[in-house]
Order: structure tokens, then sequence, then C-alpha cells
């Protein structure tokens, strides 16, 4: 009886890992940022370390920033990848590394800080985007 | 206090070294990693001798890897593995220990999360920190499930045979104490 209830018991903790990854999953899908499908005009300017702005407009389909970044002509930007997504270290040729001297690429939406890497930030028609050195 | 032996110094160096090893030998896979793995058996084994491994562990990773905001989540959830599997020490279920070792997996985003809130609070008040740390999260929860699922596995699969190993091994190592 007792090496039953034991057993039962044993089997009984499987739920909480299982529990737990049926949380996380409800998590993701309701609060994963959504693109919008649809033509946009999207607004990007660089600012950088000598504050010195260029602004590129971009007429896109895209739905995450990544894309338009990419689609953008004459902005250039490279990066690690990683769990997150690109981590963007150089932005038309000047590095912002943060473990080299605490200087980084900075995203910014509408003049808000972007809550989501840019694979994940989703864009919509309007959006002014903001890439600024800071340190 | 307890007078501190060659035998314990000797310990912590190898504790460290194989948390070391391990983590470096696995980190080209994205969140598959043995170190919560060992930090749990080393407690359970060596109980308050895993205190000085951890934060030497997490010092040497800052070296390593540069001091980011990373570093500050591991000063809280590394020793909060280790102080949660000391309070569950009694338990000898792999069972136990392998759902145990997936649960921080999988709440490992969610608990690197905290500093981000602070962040965000700097940036543009309480509420956008906590807008700010839940969007972090979000983003990072698949890798969170892997971590979870990775963790599981590995406990399972390896709790039995380095327990058994570790058993022998500590006994022979201090077969002069009665700990």
């Amino acid at each position: 009886m007792n090496e039953s209830k034991k057993f039962n018991k044993k089997w009984f903790l499987l739920l909480i890992p299982i529990a737990l990854v049926a949380v996380l999953v409800t998590v993701m899908l309701v609060f994963s940022p959504k693109g919008e499908k649809g033509s946009k005009t999207i607004t990007i300017s660089v600012v950088d370390s000598k504050k010195q702005t260029v602004t590129y407009t971009t007429k896109t389909d895209a739905e995450f920033l990544r894309q338009v970044m990419e689609e953008t002509e004459g902005l250039t930007f490279s990066g690690n990848e990683s769990e997150y997504g690109l981590m963007v270290t150089v932005v038309n040729g000047e590095t912002a590394d943060f473990n080299v001297d605490g200087s980084y690429w900075a995203f910014y939406i509408n003049d808000e800080y972007c809550n989501y890497g840019i694979d994940s930030q989703p864009v919509t028609d309007g959006d002014s985007f903001k890439i600024e050195y800071t340190k | 206090m307890k007078k501190l032996t060659v035998k314990d110094i000797t310990l912590f160096a190898m504790m460290l070294a194989v948390i070391e090893v391990s983590k470096l030998a696995l980190s080209f896979l994205p969140n598959i990693e043995l170190t919560t793995f060992w930090i749990i058996i080393f407690t359970l084994f060596f109980k308050e001798r895993i205190i000085p491994v951890i934060p030497a562990f997490i010092l040497i990773e800052g070296v390593i890897y540069g001091f980011g905001l990373w570093w500050f989540m591991y000063l809280y959830i590394f020793p909060l593995i280790a102080l949660m599997t000391y309070l569950f020490r009694k338990n000898k279920s792999v069972i136990f220990w392998s759902v145990f070792s997936s649960v921080f997996g999988f709440l490992f985003g969610f608990l690197c999360s905290f500093p981000y809130i602070i962040i965000g609070a700097l940036e543009g008040g309480i509420k956008n920190g906590i807008t700010y740390a839940f969007s972090w999260w979000v983003a990072g929860i698949s890798w969170d499930i892997v971590h979870g699922v990775g963790n599981f596995f590995l406990m399972l699969a390896l709790y039995v045979p380095i327990i058994k190993v570790t058993e022998k091994l500590s006994k022979k190592f201090f077969a002069d104490k009665k700990d």
C-alpha cells in the first residue's frame, strides 16, 4: 500500500513540469508580439556616436523590425545571433560593444524604448524607429 | 566554525573545475547545461562546502565572458538553486530531482527578468519596468522550455550513476571525517 502511494506521488510530481510547460506555452502564444500584415511606411533614424543623424524611409510589407532594416537601402548592420535574435553591435560601420566599453545601440519606437529585440519587434504603418549610439 | 583543511580546498577546486569544464563543453548547445545538475549534486553531497564554490564560479564566468547584466542574474539564481537543494536534501528520488532541476530551467527566464524591472523602471516608472521585464521574459520562453526539458533529462540520465560514483569517492576522500 505504502509502496503504491510512493509510486503515485512520484508520478504526480511529473505533473509539475507538464503544467509549467502548459503555462509557458499559453503565455507565449497569448503575449508574443504579433506582426501586422499589409503595406507600411517606416522611418528609421540612426544617431551615431558624434550625434549625427541619418534618416531612412522605407515602404515595406515586413512585420518585424529586422526585416525592415534589411530592406532599408543604405542602412547596414550586423551583430551576434542569440536566443533573443540578433544582438546588434555594428550599425553603418560603427561598433558599440557593451563588453568592450559599455556602449550599445539603443532602439526606440515612436520615442519609447523598444521592449523586444529586432527579430520580434512588430512594426505598424507610420512607426518611427530610432537607433542611437549610447554610452 | 569548522577548520578548513587542504582536503576541503582541494574539493572546492575540484567542484569548480567540474562545473566550469561541463559548462564549457556544452556551451555550443543553447540552454543545455550541467551547471544546475552539478550544483544540486554537490549541495546534496557536500552541503555547506558548496558555499565558496558558487561565488568563485560566478566570478570566473564574469572574467571569461564579461560582467554583463546576466552576471548579476547569476548572483542570485545559482545561490537560490543551492539553497533550495539544501532545503530538500533529504529527498533521494531521481524523479524528484529531475522535476526540481527542470523547474529551475523552466523558470530561468522568469528569474532572470527581475533586473529588467529596475532597468525599465529607471527609464519610465515601475509600470514600464514590469512591461519591459515581462516582454523580455516572453521573448525567451521557447528557450526556457528547452532549458527545462534539458535539465529534466540530464538529471534523469545522470543522477543515479553520478550519485554512485560521488558516494564512493566521497567515502574514500573523507574517510577520516564523520560528516
